[in-house]
């Protein structure tokens, strides 16, 4: 392990892979300010640009776009009650009515150090437990493999939003079109229609792009492109000792819940957010002023929730190859371009870019801290920046990095229905996160399942009799459950 | 509705973002052929693209460029590559298939060529193409867990003859060289395996460190680190002769399987290409072939070397396309 931490030290330390970490921390933070531009399609819309560069240098720059973005979701959130990302709707609970309060400087305060805090003790944790975690891995199969992708897509059912049933349905249509290609088991075409070019599969990045780009895109016209003029009087950003000793306790405890929901597969900063938003209301009852009315704590909580999930979320994708979140999908999809399989093989194969990932993702939230204290000013301004003028390059970034990923023009094509799909269903309210859940986790389950009956001549025996997978298939249920139940309980 | 200024204003950004976007990805794309009908006599008039089927880092495409670079130099000329991936390299086969044989367009032409169209993934075949050179061949190995109730291949296929079926043995996917291999092997040995597919070689080779199979058939340069370590126990190498790397394994045909089997790389063009191109290209790889530089490379890279010329190579594809098409149709993995 120490060998691996100093090989990593020496390809982040290296003048290029710094520079990459602020600019992806710069690159993040603007995008992430501009509410409908996310992290998941910057990322998505950027990642065939890493292919010339090595695979470290690489990661820096998508890990440093994916804080940042994940930062700057809340500064939005926090002025104009808009999220940036979907990951900072917790944020607006008390960041919006701070700001109306005129403290609006102090909530982003809050919000830089609670994200920093956040993101380096889920670097941190993630540091010590994934090299373990691989290990165990290295001795996990099929069957398990196939529990843990179904835990995943029963995420949906409590990430759908206003409805399950849209969710489900969209969580269904991704892993319809991940079925598109050769049969896993039978090596046979599936829905290929005869084009060649579709026996790999549907290029998911591709989807990915149509859906969060151009879909976002095409919807934010339709709703109106307006300017917002903004006057925030900013003082008072560098949160007072007082302050930081009230957010500690709350800071520190999301921080630990962030990562651990992180980490589990399909679930991501909004559930994290909001998950940790709660508990820290639930534990404070008598806070003054209340959760809701500009409680630091709230946005100390939602921040340090949804920061300290991207680094969970690398728990499942490196160790196992199962990506934690959408992003962490098009990360795997980098590191395979570069040959490189992630899994619990990758411990011992790469020691040095595993490392290289956290010590570069520590980084990436030191560089947040800094920016975010010192420049808070002038990403204030970004929101002011009329996003007219950045979504048609954005329309056109989502052709050209679509085309860059493999020079396949099928792709595009691909792109552009996705984008067509995506509009559509957006209008009518179906989300959209569910169906990359659905196409990345689906062929997962599909594959182990079929290998684990394949290995048992038939059998279902080898998956209820393997302890961790049972064990995972019943938190799989009770996640299936308990929204439904809560429902019930709500319209009671 | 954008209104008439905003159009303008869309415009310009979008010309923004195109000059940013394309200055990104030149090397995706391909400079237009200038169309002159060059003559053998003064070949190279033009870049020579070399097409290759698998992606951008892949072992395929590493060769490629090192085969690139060298051409340069070679040929006096300037040599690029692209990599146009889907379909176990059917798509790039096709676009090699179709380009213009005039010989600035070639492509790799891997073990996929041979299998695609029987595998119903591909309509292309090694007919559409004109052979140059071989420059590779990986064969497969067969390697289990060190913990094993068998030591040696003979013990391997005792014990598989005692319990049929009982020995599973992962491999890189259905279809895949690494399938076929396990697969041609259990034909000569008459036994019994069960073959299960994996997503790619390293997921195959963890299954047998973690127990799920008993053994595996990848190439011997993905199992190396994990056998020279102890943890997996190779039985069996596929190729005529054993691996260097590996001299105290035996071959099958040592052990009296007449089998050789495994992943090929070689340069070729589309049908049809004039004689004298041909020459002088397979002069040129044949002089980056035998140059150290390359050589290193290859070692380097865990790529084993091997040369056949362009006769030999069409030979060699002949029979591999035989041989794969009625493997495949005695496995029943052919589509309808």
């Amino acid at each position: 392990m120490l060998a691996g931490l100093l090989e990593g030290l020496s390809l982040v330390f290296q003048p290029l892979a710094l520079a990459l970490i602020v600019f992806g921390v710069v690159v993040g933070i603007v995008m992430g300010s501009i509410p409908g531009m996310t992290a998941t399609m910057t990322v998505a819309v950027l990642v065939s640009f890493t292919f010339g560069m090595n695979p470290t240098e690489g990661m820096m720059l998508l890990l440093g776009i994916y804080g940042g973005a994940l930062y700057a979701g809340s500064i939005p959130a926090i002025l104009i009650r808009t999220p940036g990302t979907p990951s900072a709707a917790a944020t607006i609970f008390d960041g919006f009515p701070l700001s109306e309060q005129g403290q609006a400087g102090k909530a982003i305060g809050i919000a830089t150090i609670a994200s920093f805090v956040g993101g380096a003790v889920s670097v941190l944790i993630v540091t010590v437990l994934s090299p373990q975690i691989a290990n165990v891995a290295l001795n996990i199969g099929s069957p398990e493999y196939f529990a843990i992708a179904f835990f995943g897509l029963t995420i949906i059912a409590s990430i759908s939003g206003d409805s399950i049933t849209k969710g489900m349905l969209s969580g269904l249509l991704g892993m319809l079109i991940a079925t598109v290609g050769l049969d896993p088991t039978l090596g046979q075409p599936r829905f290929t229609f005869g084009f060649p070019e579709l026996s790999a599969g549907i290029e998911f990045i591709a989807v990915m792009i149509g859906l969060f780009g151009l879909a976002e895109g095409v919807n934010r016209y339709r709703e109106g492109i307006g300017t917002i003029d903004l006057q925030q009087d900013l003082s008072g950003i560098t949160p007072s000792r007082a302050d930081l000793k009230s957010i500690r306790n709350v800071t520190l405890g999301s921080s630990v819940a962030g990562s651990i929901i992180g980490s589990i597969p399909g679930a991501g900063g909004d559930i994290a957010s909001f998950v940790t938003y709660n508990e820290a209301k639930r534990w404070a009852k008598n806070a003054t002023p209340e959760f809701g009315s500009g409680n630091i704590k709230g946005v100390a909580a939602a921040e340090s929730g949804n920061n300290s999930s991207t680094a969970g979320a690398l728990v499942p994708t490196l160790t196992l190859g199962i990506p934690g979140d959408s992003v962490t999908a098009i990360l795997i999809g980098a590191l395979l371009v570069h040959g490189i399989q992630p899994g619990p093989g990758l411990f011992d194969n790469e020691p040095g870019l595993v490392f290289s990932i956290f010590i570069g993702f520590f980084l990436v939230y030191v560089v947040i801290l800094v920016l975010g204290l010192l420049g808070a000013h002038v990403w204030v301004r970004v929101i002011n920046f009329p996003a007219k003028y950045l979504w048609p390059s954005i329309f056109v970034l989502c052709v050209v990095g679509t085309f860059a990923l493999r020079g396949n023009l099928l792709d595009m094509w691909v792109m552009v229905a996705a984008g067509v799909l995506g509009f559509i269903l957006r209008m009518d309210g179906y989300p959209l996160a569910p169906i990359v859940l659905g196409m990345i986790l689906g062929p997962i389950a599909e594959e182990n399942l079929r290998r684990s009956l394949e290995l048992s001549n038939g059998s279902w025996d080898i998956i209820y009799t393997s302890p961790i997978a049972m064990v995972i298939l019943l938190l799989a249920a009770a996640s299936l459950v308990a929204p439904i139940a809560l429902q019930y309980r709500e319209s009671e | 509705m954008i209104e008439d200024s905003g159009r303008r204003e869309f415009l310009a950004t979008a010309a923004v973002g195109t000059t940013v976007g394309v200055a990104g990805c030149t090397d995706a794309l391909t400079p237009d052929d200038n169309g002159s009908d060059s003559e053998a006599a003064d070949f190279p008039s033009d870049d020579i693209e070399i097409i290759c089927p698998f992606d951008e880092g892949g072992g395929t495409d590493l060769t490629a460029r090192q085969l690139s670079e060298q051409l340069e130099n070679q040929l006096d000329t300037s040599s690029f590559v692209t990599n146009s991936t889907g379909g176990s390299g059917s798509v790039g086969f096709s676009e090699i298939a179709s380009a213009s044989a005039d010989g600035h367009t070639l492509g790799i032409l891997t073990v996929e060529i041979c299998t695609v169209s029987h595998l119903d993934i591909g309509d292309v075949t090694h007919e559409d193409m004109t052979p140059i050179l071989q420059y590779n061949f990986d064969p497969a190995a067969l390697t289990v867990h060190e913990d094993a109730p068998y030591d040696s291949l003979e013990e391997f296929v005792d014990y598989a003859e005692d319990n049929p079926g009982e020995i599973s043995v992962s491999n890189s996917g259905t279809g895949a060289i690494w399938h076929l291999a396990a697969a041609e092997f259990e034909q000569a040995a008459d036994i019994e395996l069960d073959h299960i597919g994996y997503e790619g070689a390293a997921p195959a080779t963890e299954a047998v460190l973690g127990g799920e199979v008993e053994a595996t058939t990848s190439s011997a340069a993905e199992v190396s680190s994990q056998v020279q370590d102890g943890d997996l126990e190779m039985l069996a190498f596929f190729g005529d002769e054993r691996h260097p790397a590996f001299e105290d394994v035996p071959t099958l045909t040592e052990e009296g399987y007449d089998v050789t089997v495994g992943a090929w790389r070689g340069i070729g063009g589309p049908a049809g290409m004039d004689e004298e191109i041909v020459e002088t290209l397979e002069d040129a790889f044949d002089e980056i072939h035998s140059s150290e530089e390359f050589e290193e490379f290859m070692e380097n890279n865990n790529f084993q070397l091997e040369h056949r010329d362009a006769e030999e190579f069409g030979q060699f594809m002949d029979e591999e396309y035989d041989r794969f098409g009625e493997l495949i149709d005695e496995l029943g993995i052919e589509g309808e």
